[in-house]
């Protein structure tokens, strides 16, 4: 009794005070779009710049974070123009295809089936809530096998999030 | 796969654009005939750092607005508070309100990716 009365008494004088932090967090309905791999055209042959693995080069790859279903759309529109380049004077055809890459749901594997695409444009319904990586592959070959001048390339694909 | 998801969250904050709310609303603002949004923009893209601010109707023609700078300066990592003022009489038009980032003119890679999150008025 002693003991435990000059404990509380000793801890009473040392002043010890406990507080309690709280830490509080809000999620909420949001889409975030994060450039998971910077894109890399490949020069396979004189009139070709592609970013397929095979051609030598590396598709950009975008990744959706999806905290509530069928509240955004995912647009993905690959380029048909160059942002940067040496002086072209001849015809461009440009190509490009967007696929899934990697899900954190297997359903995901809806978006590849039921995506939307128009000219260079995607449009997939994220149904789903969790990550969607998507791949961007863009092609584009100059005149007819016409080599490319010398110089640096550079195109920009377009990752949008739309609120359904 | 059930701790993947979290996981991934946690390593999303590397090179990412966020905007919130998805559904804004627009509330009288402090000066007559105009509504405001309130809009949160988040930057942890590492290569961008300024995005621009866009209002759009349902058939994506642009709707005049006002906003403190249509092309606003968030560095890496940082948050940004935008308002966005409305006429009201374009009240009932607005459908979405976009932030897009804006990649620098010097800025050198081979495919550069341009992110665009659009809010839609219910």
């Amino acid at each position: 009794m002693k003991k435990s009365l000059l404990f509380t008494a000793m801890f009473m004088a040392s002043g010890l005070a406990v507080a309690t932090v709280p830490i509080t967090g809000n999620v909420e309905s949001k889409c975030v779009i994060t450039t998971d791999t910077a894109g890399i055209y490949g020069n396979p042959v004189a009139n070709l710049l592609s970013t397929k693995v095979t051609d030598g080069g590396a598709a950009p790859i975008i990744r959706y974070d999806i905290i509530t279903p069928n509240t955004y759309k995912a647009v993905i529109t690959t380029p048909v123009d160059f942002s940067d380049s040496p002086e072209l004077n001849d015809t461009l055809a440009w190509d490009g295809d967007i696929t899934t890459s990697e899900v954190s749901d297997a359903s995901m594997s809806a978006f590849d089936t039921n995506k939307r695409v128009y000219n260079n444009m995607t449009e997939i319904d994220l149904t789903v809530s969790g990550t969607a990586w998507f791949k961007a592959e863009s092609s584009v070959s100059y005149g007819y096998d016409k080599a490319f001048p010398a110089g640096n390339y550079s195109s920009v694909v377009v990752a949008e999030c739309v609120a359904l | 796969m059930r701790l993947l998801f979290p996981l991934v969250l946690l390593c999303g904050y590397v090179s990412a654009h966020q905007f919130i709310p998805t559904y804004p609303e627009l509330r009288q603002s402090y000066m007559p005939g105009l509504y405001q949004a309130e809009m949160q923009l988040f930057n942890s893209r590492k290569e961008i750092e300024y995005y621009s601010v866009d209002v759009f109707d349902g058939s994506w023609n642009p709707i005049p607005f006002a906003t403190e700078d249509r092309i606003r300066k968030v560095p890496y990592l940082g948050k940004a508070t935008i308002s966005v003022f409305i006429r009201e009489q374009d009240k009932e038009r607005v459908r979405y309100i976009c932030s897009r980032s804006k990649i620098l003119a010097g800025f050198k890679q081979s495919t550069a990716v341009d992110s665009k999150i659009c809010s839609k008025i219910k």
